[in-house]
């Protein structure tokens, strides 16, 4: 399995699970790939309508998302959706249908796997650097800067006040700054 | 809306549950077999019926349209996924149809002329063709609306399946109480009325299937 299948699948089963935010991660993982997929076939429609169709193909993966079972693999799944709804666009539009979309959608992901690996490793960088700080420090950083939780609602799960998230997250950031300068020197 | 908004609202919205095939499969089945069960249990089987299946062409009266049952019904499971290579199942159905092709042809050159349609009455013509036809009438809506929660690659394929495997599940259950043994009689029959109940659905709740 690559790494693109198995971060893609660790998204959407915990999704299916209810986790919104990692529902997200793999909506926004997968966006710039059907753009990409939408930009291969239509390069003479404008870039609104480009999206347009990229929003449809976003609104087909969420209404089918029950489909996808977490024992196969979810590229090919994630590409028929993406096929279907592009030819489905594309038809309506007058356009001739992506017929070998397939091949274009497997060039297209070879760059969004590219990024999904550099994502990852900048990802494993933030977690480096999060490790020194002291526990409470990193979650506050992780929960306000990576999560975008509310201060109130992190405020609350720590037992302190908002004025005090403010104060450490500040203090957090600061000491991050400092470590991002010894380590570029 | 731009497509940022458009995530968050997505990602907020509660998750479904996941396409459950096996119940799937079981609640089609159930809405096969339970009018069929229920005519059988009225009308009751053919006399003899266990003896009659010991000649192969009577066996066959069972056996086509249960094919046709258990590959188009696979068929179906298989095309509820977005990835399902959509025209591989076909192939696996000119089996069941050139077998009965075979046996028309068989009956054709081995009978006299008057023997073709010796039993094309209308009272065993609208037994055979309109119980068939009202035995699919159930599973055929069950199976649009449990197959349709699937995404089909071929959805107007999909609308006509549902309508073949329900035919065929009818037509086989029917196949235990017909004694027209003829093939000239049911595969020409039989066949008309399954061809009728998945033209039917393709042309009915093809957009059902749609996604």
């Amino acid at each position: 399995m690559s790494d693109t299948e198995s971060l893609w699948a660790g998204w959407m089963q915990a999704a299916n699970g209810g986790d919104g935010q990692a529902y997200a991660r793999f909506l926004h993982a997968v966006t710039p790939i059907l753009r990409g997929i939408v930009r291969a076939r239509g390069a003479t429609l404008s870039e609104a309508a480009r999206e347009d169709i990229v929003q449809e193909v976003l609104l087909a993966i969420h209404a089918k998302r029950h489909t996808w079972s977490e024992d196969r693999p979810i590229r090919p799944w994630l590409f028929a959706i993406a096929r279907h709804k592009v030819i489905d666009a594309f038809r309506r539009l007058g356009h001739e249908a992506a017929q070998t979309l397939g091949d274009e959608a497997e060039m297209v992901v070879d760059a969004g796997h590219e990024a999904a690996l550099a994502a990852r490793e900048a990802a494993e960088e933030v977690e480096a650097m999060l490790g020194q700080l002291d526990p409470e420090a990193a979650e506050i950083v992780r929960a306000l800067k990576l999560r975008e939780e509310s201060p109130s609602g992190v405020a609350e799960k720590l037992s302190i006040s908002e004025g005090t998230l403010r104060v450490r997250l500040h203090r957090a950031m600061k000491k991050l700054e400092g470590l991002g300068r010894r380590e570029l020197r | 809306m731009n497509t940022e908004e458009l995530i968050a609202r997505m990602a907020g919205a509660p998750a479904p549950a996941p396409l459950n095939r096996g119940r799937m499969a079981a609640q089609f089945l159930a809405a096969v077999l339970v009018p069929v069960a229920l005519f059988l249990l009225l009308a009751g089987t053919r006399p003899g019926l266990i003896a009659a299946l010991e000649n192969p062409v009577v066996a066959l009266k069972t056996l086509l349209p249960a094919l046709t049952f258990v590959l188009s019904f696979m068929a179906l499971m298989r095309l509820t996924r977005p990835e399902a290579e959509a025209r591989a199942p076909l192939r696996l159905l000119a089996l069941p149809a050139l077998t009965a092709l075979g046996l028309l042809g068989l009956a054709v050159a081995t009978l006299p002329p008057a023997g073709w349609i010796a039993e094309y009455t209308p009272f065993f013509i609208v037994e055979c063709a309109g119980s068939i036809l009202v035995l699919s009438i159930a599973p055929a809506l069950v199976a649009t609306r449990i197959f349709a929660r699937g995404a089909s690659p071929a959805p107007g394929l999909s609308a006509a399946l549902a309508g073949l495997a329900s035919a065929s599940g009818a037509a086989t259950g029917y196949s235990l109480f017909c004694a027209q043994d003829n093939p000239a009689f049911f595969v020409f029959w039989y066949g008309l009325a399954i061809a009728t109940v998945t033209c039917a659905a393709a042309l009915f709740t093809h957009r059902r299937f749609a996604w």
